[in-house]
């Protein structure tokens, strides 16, 4: 289909005008953040002018109705369909997912006066509808529209729910489901309703339109698609009456690709596919600095030391990465790295001293399986299916810290899947299949686990309590059986712990979501940026920026069984993630498709441990042993007495969700840089690198030599070894105006220029 | 293990005096005033090194020097001398003489320890004999292989400590930081390396960690088991080792042992460990050392091992989530006591059984489905353990078990299937997680623990402290007695305590019919001598008619533990029960009845039916704080007598209804309990001016009251 500019643009729905613009409200917590972000246009009489009803058929309440007070909004979450009674005492179901109790409400409260087929015009409903009497949402529906004809048709046949033998939504289909379209394009969308009869319904305008990435396609409420100028790929998500489809729009680069670099790998292949489709060039390869720096960073939290980057700058062999990357994947940082980041997400708090030893225990429990490279889908296992004290087996620890059986399958959810189903609990999810059975159904798994208290306070035992495992689903009091995401588990008998039965379906082959989340978590850990964003919401409406990668990474990781080093290894040695964080101009405005690395600024723990490394001095944190590294904190309370890693956004395990960490920059940081006395503190420590620098026999070029290898990982340049001597060789004076001894003013002009580096973004930054 | 020397005396000639001038008394104060919900006790925390090998065949006895710390360690004053204080073993074979000092007088905290050639290989428990009479054990390994005492700091690779394989290094552990050894091993060694810490009452929990010559870790041990490591190249290795948490200091101690091993040989036996309080009702009397069968396991795990009753079968919860199964025959009427022990034997576990019968094919031929018939998870805990909330509302002792006790009635006869599972097992690879599963005709029967009398209801107080049985002239002490009824026997367990120490006397209230809980009280005379013995404790009951009489094991807690919230009470069975009277000082208060005729011991008598009187005396030796206590009864079927306030300055002789409490006539005894906060004033070191009285919660427990109902006389028929 070709593209069609806004001034030619068809809409199958014919008429002047343009339709209204989305109304918009205040968000209010995430689910209704999301709902609310979504196109929905007041139903105006142009954008609706077709026939919305068959007039053969008499409307039904569930079809037609409820479909137009959804367009309308009125069954937001801001709006009636806010918890705890609605707005002004009418409740609707959140986008009419429970119509019977939506019929119930409109036809049987407020005595009635919703709804008069006596005199239909004065019905609160339109009368509220249209903001003929005063309306806290205004108006929603225009007088003269044809969902205010429909409406009233419907009161006037009775208010009734309607011809019983309407036949169920089957699908939702868009057209065009997606296309190469211009800068500055417009494209319409037609959203066609399939019913299992087979027959077809024009619902655009009752769909819904929402945009992920509203930077590149901005959608109305009529679900014409608004390119805008930067170029990439964006997806527009359309939803009628539970059902959710996607439209994905890709707006090239403009740039013809004929040089592209051998791939080293399937990454590459794939990368280089979607590079060429879009027609944006890729960076050239990094550095052996670079490289040495951004993979022992991203592999182990920790910038090399002087001499590692001395050695691999001179060595000449042509594995030397591949040997590099063996070399950190086999340290015990690369344990330590990233049991930090997984410990962070399995919310290891310390809430109490009393946490501590369990803290410890499963801190090490999930480093030591890195460092012994378990199969993650063993590693998930024994922490899902984790029975007895938290000493004797750690990932119980999980138990203690994520108790309501609610959380549990959210957090394995979002964690594990990618999906967040924490919406369904209360309705069906807004922008997804899942229905409150779908939640139920997880929550079944966790039905069983059974708790005895322990002599340690606040820590329970957990063992398998034998039981038929089923769920309730509160809102139609239902036994709910196990069901994995849509996967109906069958029966499980009272003995077998359900738990095991979830863990056996995470792994199966067949699986959508286990290798595809863990896979993305990855990516986005080393490229910068998920193939899906953000990396924990896969879902059918967010699709992946390189769908093609995303399955051959998860095809990768399921035929290494689940090898987490083997994963890394693949991606690192790719030339994708060697690419230079330098971008050229044809592919600056990029930040989908890895055509140049995305630098980041260091995680707090790591720039601790950087400024450390480089200060040549170290951090003490309560009752640990000297010399031991942020990124292998146990857990979160060393958090509340550093201010550093506060600044700097270390998580305090609350959520498992990445974004609780802080990788924003801010003002106190640059404050705290600058000026902190723990940075002054590590410049100036007795011992530490200016120190020694100032005093061994090494001549000045050495010793900056030293100093750029062990901050940036690469020799100075002429340039800056000019400046640097300069800096050494400065004459200092006391606050009195007194010279300053010799020795002491080259260590106080060597801590300065320490300090400089330090400050300096190639250093702050992985790029 | 052997019981050492009972009634053994130690020689003492001041005695029963409530505040006492003895010397070494400043560091003792300081002690004391950190706790204030027990009168002070003394506690032997450490002995460095924990253990000695024993001596080799043919040869005569080892020594080897021993420093000991602890609480309240002193030793006291005779005929104007000062007197140090014993070391004492729980096997008379292990003696220890203090090594003097340069002046020639003995040191306090050091003693030469000879260990006989007839002593055991295990763990013997170490007491020590001080003012304040007998001390809270520290277990001693005696051991097989050579033995080392790390002396220097090794907290870096540079400081590496050489291991040996087949030599026991004991150390303790360093705070923040890792203890570092070194092992120089070929390509293919394979070592065994074993860290003896909690079995041996240690607060560490040991982290091993192997790693190469730079400190690099290669492979790590969190949970106290054993490191099993094989050499990929023949270099230096280095082994670290400290706490989960960092914590560190004398009471963290350890004992390193090193197997060098054959790759592919089993696993070498653990050092000996203390038993958990749990183990004291396992084996059942009679039951053979080994299982009868074993467990096979087929080529299918789900298909059932068939297997006749009774049955004695050994098997293991191995691989992951094993369900075992076994089909019997039995028949509609029989009545089978199903026992199965696996946590008590040290796995950790948590078994489950279910039993079920098969029922009659389909009409097409199919087979038969089963049905549930009975169903065994835990043993329940005679007495309910503390919960460790707010306060503790129980004992820190858990006597039930993971493990099942139960019985099957067959109620048709049929195929039976037992399916045997581990509750904790769905994920957990654990070859030692064994079990022994015994099927058996009722054999009623019992087994019995101790433990001292915690404190119960006040508010906040979570201290689980280790009581030694060191008793104050006057005081009376009270044991608190759980007892696991086997098979059905549901008679009354009468308690009885033999080989007491001179001055002091036991009465056993009983464990009345059906009821699990008991006591023991120890009262010592008003002026006793200074003396200790290892007595023995058991319980009686009937059985068909037959008697039969069963140890009682006394448990204690291995540390003085102050706040359960933040350190874990950790109990464990005690190698022997050791009664002592210090001598040195007196119980602050004193309740006793005046009994028949003026004599505490003799008992009332009084007719079945009637209001007994009973007199009370209460002795004031301290100041006692509010003027009345909260008293209430313990004995059995005295214990029904509502609580009642106590008025402290003027006794009111108690009265009881018998014939509201249905006392039969017989001989009966029952004793009352409060807490009571007195002023207590230490031994004053001969000071001018004696430390200020401490305020000290203690459970005061009356000396025993002893009754003697006689039948109504039945009134003559007209």
């Amino acid at each position: 289909m070709e593209p069609q500019r806004r001034d030619a643009r068809h809409v199958e729905t014919t008429g002047p005008g343009r339709p209204r613009q989305a109304v918009r409200f205040p968000a209010a917590g995430r689910c209704l953040a999301a709902i609310l972000g979504m196109a929905i246009a007041t139903l105006a009489g142009p954008a609706c002018a077709a026939s919305i009803v068959p007039p053969e058929r008499a409307v039904s309440f569930t079809a037609d109705v409820v479909p137009i007070l959804t367009k309308a909004g009125c069954n937001m979450g801001s709006c009636h369909a806010k918890a705890g009674g609605g707005q002004n005492g009418f409740q609707l179901s959140l986008l009419g997912f429970q119509p019977d109790e939506d019929y119930d409400h409109l036809l049987k409260e407020a005595r009635g006066r919703r709804v008069s087929t006596a005199a239909p015009e004065q019905s609160l409903l339109l009368l509220k509808a249209t903001a003929s009497v005063p309306h806290g949402g205004g108006q929603r529906i225009a007088p003269d529209s044809e969902a205010h004809r429909v409406l009233l048709r419907w009161i006037g046949e009775g208010a009734g729910l309607g011809p019983s033998d309407l036949p169920a939504l089957d699908k939702l289909i868009v057209e065009p489901a997606g296309m190469t379209l211009a800068p500055g394009a417009s494209q319409p969308l037609r959203a066609i309703a399939r019913y299992a009869d087979g027959s077809t319904r024009d619902v655009t305008a009752l769909a819904l339109y929402e945009s992920n990435d509203r930077a590149r396609a901005e959608v109305d409420g009529t679900g014409l698609v608004d390119i805008g100028s930067i170029p990439g790929t964006a997806a527009v998500m359309v939803r009628f009456q539970g059902q959710v489809t996607v439209a994905t729009f890709t707006v090239p680069h403009g740039t013809s690709l004929t040089d592209l670099p051998s791939p080293r790998n399937f990454i590459d292949e794939h990368v280089f596919d979607r590079c060429r489709a879009v027609g944006v060039p890729l960076s050239p390869e990094c550095d052996d600095a670079t490289f040495l720096r951004r993979v022992s960073l991203d592999v182990t939290g920790s910038i090399p030391t002087a001499a590692e980057a001395e050695a691999f700058l001179a060595d000449a062999t042509p594995d030397k990465r591949e040997r590099l990357v063996d070399r950190l994947l086999a340290s015990p940082g690369y344990a330590d790295w990233f049991a930090n980041k997984w410990t962070a997400l399995l919310k290891n708090r310390r809430d109490d001293t009393s946490d501590t030893v369990s803290n410890f225990a499963f801190h090490s429990w999930v480093r030591d399986s890195l460092l012994a490279n378990k199969p993650y889908d063993r590693f998930v296992r024994e922490l899902l299916a984790a029975t007895g004290t938290i000493v004797e087996n750690p990932p119980v620890a999980w138990y203690k810290r994520v108790k309501e059986p609610k959380d549990q399958i959210e957090d394995v959810a979002q964690l594990f899947l990618g999906v967040r189903i924490g919406c369904a609990q209360c309705h069906h999810h807004p922008f997804e299949r899942w229905s409150q059975d779908d939640y139920h159904g997880l929550a079944a798994y966790f039905s069983q686990v059974g708790r005895r208290s322990t002599s340690t306070r606040g820590e329970d035992l957990i063992f398998h309590k034998r039981g038929v495992a089923v769920a309730v689903n509160p809102k139609t009091s239902a036994k709910v059986s196990p069901s994995a995401l849509g996967t109906p588990e069958g029966p499980i008998p009272a003995d077998e712990d359900p738990r095991l039965r979830l863990a056996d379906w995470l792994v199966r082959p067949d699986n959508p979501f286990f290798a595809r989340a863990l896979v993305n978590r990855y990516w986005k850990h080393f490229l910068g940026r998920g193939l899906v964003e953000p990396e924990d919401d896969l879902r059918d409406t967010n699709p992946p920026t390189n769908p093609a990668l995303l399955d051959a990474l998860a095809d990768h990781f399921r035929q290494s069984k689940f090898d987490l080093k083997a994963l890394v290894r693949v991606i690192v040695l790719s030339r994708t993630y060697q690419t230079s964080a330098v971008p050229l101009e044809a592919n600056a405005a990029d930040l989908q498709h890895f055509s140049h690395f995305l630098p980041r600024r260091l995680p707090a723990e790591v720039l601790l441990d950087s400024i450390d490394a480089v200060t040549g001095s170290s951090t003490t944190f309560a009752n640990l042993p000297a010399g031991t590294r942020a990124i292998a904190l146990p857990d979160t309370s060393y958090n509340r007495s550093s201010p550093f890693l506060q600044v700097f956004g270390r998580p305090d395990g609350q959520s498992v969700c990445e974004c609780e960490r802080v990788q924003s920059s801010s003002l106190s940081q640059s404050l705290h840089l600058l000026s902190a006395a723990d940075i002054k503190g590590k410049l100036s420590a007795d011992g530490g690198r200016a120190d020694r620098l100032s005093k061994d026999g090494s001549s000045d070029p050495e010793k900056i030599r030293e100093v750029f290898l062990a901050t940036f990982a690469r020799l100075p340049t002429d340039a800056e070894m000019a400046q640097a001597v300069g800096v050494i060789a400065e004459p200092r004076t006391t606050p009195e105006g007194q010279p300053l001894p010799d020795p002491q003013a080259r260590r106080e002009n060597l801590e300065d220029l320490l300090w400089a580096l330090l400050n300096a973004k190639e250093f702050l930054f992985n790029h | 293990m052997p019981h050492p020397q009972p009634g053994r005396r130690i020689d003492c000639r001041s005695l029963g005096i409530w505040v006492l001038a003895l010397s070494m008394a400043a560091v003792s104060v300081a002690d004391l005033r950190a706790q204030s919900v027990c009168l002070p006790l003394p506690r032997l925390l450490t002995l460095v090194p924990a253990g000695a090998q024993k001596p080799g065949d043919g040869q005569g006895a080892t020594t080897v020097e021993v420093t000991v710390s602890g609480e309240l360690l002193d030793g006291w004053e005779a005929g104007g001398e000062a007197v140090a204080p014993q070391l004492i073993f729980s096997h008379p074979g292990i003696t220890a003489t203090p090594i003097l000092s340069g002046e020639g007088k003995p040191e306090k905290d050091r003693f030469l320890v000879t260990i006989a050639a007839d002593v055991p290989p295990g763990l013997h428990d170490a007491r020590m004999m001080t003012a304040l009479g007998v001390s809270s054990p520290r277990v001693f390994t005696i051991g097989t292989n050579p033995e080392t005492l790390r002396t220097a700091a090794n907290t870096t690779p540079a400081q590496a400590f050489p291991l040996a394989p087949g030599m026991v290094c004991n150390a303790q552990a360093t705070a923040q930081a890792a203890d570092h050894y070194r092992l120089e091993l070929q390509k293919g060694q394979r070592v065994v390396i074993d860290c003896a810490a909690r079995g041996i009452e240690s607060k560490l929990r040991p982290v091993l960690i192997l790693a190469d010559a730079t400190g690099a870790d290669l492979v790590a041990e969190r949970r106290g088991g054993l490191l099993d490591f094989t050499a990929p190249a023949t270099a230096t290795y280095l082994v670290k080792l400290h706490d989960l948490s960092f914590q560190g200091g004398p009471e963290c101690f350890y004992r390193l042992l090193t197997h060098d091993l054959p790759v592919g040989a089993p696993l070498p036996e653990r050092q000996a460990a203390v038993a958990p309080v749990l183990t004291f009702s396992w084996p059942p009397p009679g039951l053979p050392a080994t299982p009868i069968t074993e467990e096979i396991e087929g080529a299918d795990p789900k298909a059932a091992q068939q297997v006749t009753l009774p049955l004695d079968l050994g098997g293991r919860f191995f691989p992951a989530a094993d369900v075992d199964s076994f089909e019997f025959e039995a028949t509609a009427g029989e009545v089978w006591w199903i026992e199965v022990a696996s946590e008590r034997i040290g796995a950790p576990t948590n078994p489950a059984i279910v039993v079920e019968r098969r029922l009659p094919a389909g009409p097409d031929g199919t087979p038969g489905a089963f049905e549930d018939v009975a169903e065994l998870a835990d043993i329940p805990p005679p007495i309910k353990p503390s919960t460790n909330h707010y306060a503790y509302d129980g004992p820190p002792y858990e006597a039930g078990s993971a493990d099942c006790l139960g019985r099957l009635e067959i109620k048709e006869t049929g195929t039976h299937r037992l399916q045997i599972r581990d509750l904790f097992g769905g994920t957990r690879d654990e070859p030692q997680a064994i079990y022994r599963l015994v099927i058996r005709k009722a054999r009623p029967d019992f087994a019995l623990v101790c433990w001292p009398l915690h404190m119960e209801l006040r508010n906040g107080d979570r201290a689980a402290l280790s009581k030694p049985m060191a008793l104050r002239g006057g005081g009376t002490v009270s044991l608190e007695v759980a007892a696991i009824r086997r098979d059905g026997f549901d008679g009354p367990i009468e308690l009885a305590v033999t080989g007491l120490p001179e001055g002091v006397s036991a009465t056993g209230l009983r464990i009345p019919a059906g009821a699990t809980r008991g006591q023991i009280l120890f009262t010592a005379a008003d002026s006793p001598p200074r003396n200790l013995a290892s007595v023995s404790i058991t319980g009686r009951g009937t059985t068909d008619g037959e008697a039969i009489e069963r140890p009682c094991r006394l448990a204690g807690q291995c540390w003085p533990i102050r706040d359960g919230w933040s350190e874990i009470p950790f109990p464990r069975l005690l190698a022997d029960t050791t009664v002592s009277v210090g001598g040195s000082e007196a119980s602050p208060v004193t309740l006793r009845t005046t009994g028949a005729g003026g004599t505490p011991s003799a008992p009332l008598e009084v007719v079945e039916g009637t209001t007994l009187q009973v007199p009370l005396e209460f002795v004031k030796r301290a100041e006692v704080q509010g003027a009345t206590l909260q008293m209430r009864v313990i004995g059995p079927g005295f214990d029904q007598i509502p609580g009642f306030e106590f008025d402290v300055a003027a006794p009111k002789p108690l009265a009881i209804d018998l014939a509201k409490l249905k006392i039969p006539p017989g001989d009966h005894a029952f004793a009352l309990v409060a807490s009571a906060v007195t002023k207590y004033v230490p031994m004053t070191a001969g000071q001018a001016t004696p430390p200020a009285p401490t305020d000290i919660a203690e459970i005061l427990v009356s000396t025993p009251i002893h009754v003697r109902v006689t039948p109504a006389a039945k009134e003559a028929t007209p």
